[in-house]
């Protein structure tokens, strides 16, 4: 490897699709380009065959039944579509809302509009692991609750929360529970039955699938009412309208399919170079690893360096493609609000790496990022004194 | 006319046409259905349908299914799963909660046991068969589909190309027909995972009228659509003819040879129906010795069915217990029959009742589902 090869580590931010991937999709593009919604012939028709059995390779990656999976463009409009659908079907029931400081910003920034119109939302804190405390749950539930929305792995630091427990609270109540599982799904086994969440919000592009397209899954025991947020030709069921992206969803099916049968593999070595990584860099002063130490995504790692000129990390890391902050708000120089909700300062939070790892990813990178990030830090720290 | 019956004709006149055709079966139900597994539709190339495998709600999909596969020339398995009352594809919503599996395959009128020759095979044996059709709950799998027929011999039509799969089928089938249950298997070996649809077919209900008044042809015509054989015989020519018999079989016979030319099996019910008293009597006392036959009607009041046992007490015979359980005098179900149409639906709902081993009343006074749901299960079978 050269010394400027690029090395990518950002693999919570996207990941490559993988080439069976593309080679599942390339014929939906020319040949078979359908409209899946075309019922008059076999263009149409072949079409929604292959819709059809991706909808089933993405329900048996996550133990659904197909008919409870719902295409959407991605996790941010599944979301969407679960929150705010889930609140305009339920106005008459309520309109407190429940979720978490550290969720990702699709749930944040949905919670934040419907504040505006007349919703009422409790963020639960974390503690320092970014773990929450079900407790105060169970507190914060009202008999104007209408939904709980809390992810499923942090997609900053990797913490899980435990979702069994939550669901348990949430049955007790009555009360539809979403989770944004788009940083576990693929990653992690995910089973809805065992979870038992009434909804599930989930992207192709996190799990080597084609960006542009996810699902929301709805569970069909005690489904959840939803109205559509989008209005249109009556695709999937009539919740999501909207001419189905075809080639991409043939994609996020084939990805799930690789990844039900890669998953565990994949983890086992990942987690090992993950490990490596981490016993590596604890050799440095003053470095923390962010994220609870058990429940937490097994090949991710995030990583907080204390007394350093954060502003200068990345350029300095110029080789290593890893993120400061979250992808989705490293576009805006703010400290990243996950970790200033686990207790970072501004300076320390501006001074962490995320390092993600991902199916491609070879011990041999693994090293050469140990040794670049040995070497600069010292010398970031020595340009603040 | 037999649902497979229909769809071999319909396939006959097809291929005389030239046009392609494609099978679909249903081979597996969890949950509840209007049709159970074995429920078949032939689809032409030009959409044109026969047979059903819904109570309608899932032929307008499973026909563009069907065009696919033609047109892909490939067979496909499809899931239809009717407890999702929002989907748009089944649309109505029936109430019913069940995980349909279907499969689809074209047929190749070139191919020697084609799908269609199988079921032809099936439909003409004069024994119960075993249809094996394979399949496999991964789409993306190859769908073998409708490929092996085995009778009670142990003869087999057609083939399974894996030797392995194909023994453990085999025997598993001779088992399903020896207790004359459907089978649903998942024959897993280190390679892969196969399901089977092991389906045993007997020849149609036989019904014989003996006697062929003017009741008996109306009881003939109610039965015709139930797709039974029908037997007509009564010693009177002016009677017993093709002109007031047209789709039965009519024998001009005295009681005495009767038997001769009716081949009985474990499916054959006799409805004595002569209105001559001594006729009916010498029919019973050779059915008396006829162990497979399960029904034995005899019409007219109580009071003729105790002189008939009386003369058969004369002439030394009395009935066992085996013998008595299958006579049904007076023939019917009490339903209030008056004229001869409301006395035909009373019997043929007494033999329908009797040849599925039914507990026969009212659906509603029963507890549970309509269906008997035993033995749906995929059992695992390990190669």
């Amino acid at each position: 490897m050269s010394n400027d090869t690029k090395i990518y580590l950002d693999y919570n931010a996207t990941t490559p699709v993988d080439p069976k991937v593309v080679d599942a999709m390339l014929p939906y593009f020319t040949d078979k380009f359908g409209n899946a919604s075309s019922h008059n012939h076999t263009f149409g028709w072949e079409a929604e065959e292959a819709v059809e059995l991706a909808r089933e390779q993405v329900a048996d990656l996550i133990g659904a039944t197909a008919n409870e999976i719902y295409f959407t463009s991605g996790a941010t409009e599944a979301v969407n579509l679960a929150i705010r659908g889930l609140c305009e079907a339920n106005r008459d029931k309520g309109n407190h809302i429940i979720t978490c400081v550290s969720e990702h910003k699709a749930v944040l920034d949905t919670c934040e509009s419907l504040e505006q119109d007349g919703y009422r939302v409790t963020y639960l804190q974390v503690d320092a692991s970014g773990s929450i405390n079900l407790r105060e749950l169970e507190e914060a539930i009202t008999d104007k609750t209408i939904l709980v929305s809390l992810m499923h792995a942090n997609n900053e630091i990797g913490t899980i929360h435990p979702l069994k427990e939550i669901s348990q609270i949430t049955k007790s109540k009555n009360i539809p529970f979403l989770s944004d599982a788009t940083q576990s799904v693929g990653k992690i086994p995910v089973d809805v039955q065992e979870l038992d969440v009434d909804m599930i919000a989930f992207s192709s592009h996190k799990l080597y699938g084609p960006k542009g397209v996810g699902a929301l899954y709805i569970s069909k025991d005690d489904k959840p009412e939803i109205s559509p947020i989008l209005t249109g030709g009556g695709q999937e069921k009539g919740l999501r309208p909207g001419t189905l992206n075809v080639p991409a969803i043939v994609g996020f099916g084939k990805a799930c399919e690789i990844c039900a049968d890669q998953m565990e593999s994949d983890s086992k070595r990942l987690r090992l170079l993950r490990d490596k990584l981490e016993s590596e860099l604890a050799e440095i002063d003053g470095v923390l690893f962010n994220g609870a130490s058990e429940n937490r995504l097994p090949y991710m790692t995030s990583i907080s360096f204390e007394n350093i000129d954060g502003s200068n990390l990345l350029r300095r890391l110029k080789n290593l493609a890893v993120s400061q902050g979250s992808a989705c708000t490293s576009a805006t120089q703010k400290p990243s609000h996950v970790l200033k909700a686990i207790g970072h300062s501004d300076e320390l939070a501006f001074s962490t790496i995320r390092v993600g790892l991902g199916r491609f990813t070879t011990e041999d990178e693994i090293e050469h990022a140990i040794c670049d990030i040995k070497e600069i830090i010292p010398q970031l720290r020595l340009l603040t004194q | 006319m037999r649902e497979i019956e229909a769809i071999i004709s319909s396939y006959d006149e097809a291929r005389n046409e030239g046009h392609k055709c494609v099978l679909a079966t249903v081979v597996h139900v969890e949950g509840s259905s209007y049709r159970a597994a074995g429920a078949r539709m032939l689809v032409d190339e030009y959409g044109f349908m026969t047979g059903a495998i819904s109570g309608g709600c899932l032929e307008g999909d499973a026909l563009r299914k069907a065009l696919l596969a033609l047109d892909q020339n490939r067979s496909k398995l499809i899931t239809y799963d009717t407890s999702d009352e929002d989907d748009a594809v089944i649309g109505v919503q029936l109430g019913c909660n069940g995980i349909i599996q279907v499969l689809f395959e074209p047929i190749d009128p070139e191919k020697q046991n084609n799908p269609i020759e199988l079921l032809r095979k099936a439909e003409h044996a004069d024994q119960p068969v075993a249809l094996v059709s394979l399949f496999n709950l991964d789409k993306t799998k190859h769908q073998a589909g409708i490929v092996l027929l085995v009778d009670e011999q142990s003869n087999i039509t057609g083939q399974i190309d894996d030797q392995a799969l194909c023994e453990k089928i085999t025997s598993v089938a001779r088992n399903s027909l020896k207790k004359r249950i459907n089978h649903f298997g998942e024959y897993r070996s280190t390679k892969d995972t196969q399901h089977a649809f092991v389906e045993v077919i007997s020849p149609p209900p036989r019904l014989v009228l003996v006697g062929a008044g003017n009741d008996a042809q109306v009881l003939s015509r109610m039965a015709e659509p139930l797709g039974w054989d029908i037997i007509v015989a009564d010693g009177r020519p002016t009677h017993a003819n093709k002109k007031r018999f047209n789709s039965c079989q009519v024998i001009v016979t005295n009681p005495g040879e009767l038997l001769d030319n009716i081949e009985i099996h474990e499916q054959t019910a006799f409805v004595l129906m002569t209105h001559n008293y001594n006729y009916d009597l010498d029919v019973l006392k050779l059915l008396l010795n006829e162990e497979q036959v399960p029904y034995i009607g005899i019409l007219g009041p109580n009071k003729k069915y105790q002189r008939m046992l009386d003369d058969l007490e004369e002439d030394g015979i009395t009935l066992s217990e085996e013998q008595y359980s299958k006579i049904y005098a007076p023939v019917g179900l009490q339903l209030g029959a008056e004229n001869p149409a409301e006395i035909g639906l009373s019997i043929l709902s007494e033999i329908q009742g009797v040849l599925t081993d039914s507990d026969i009343r009212s659906l509603r006074e029963l507890e549970g589902s309509i269906h008997n749901k035993e033995n749906r299960k995929f059992r695992e079978i390990s190669l």
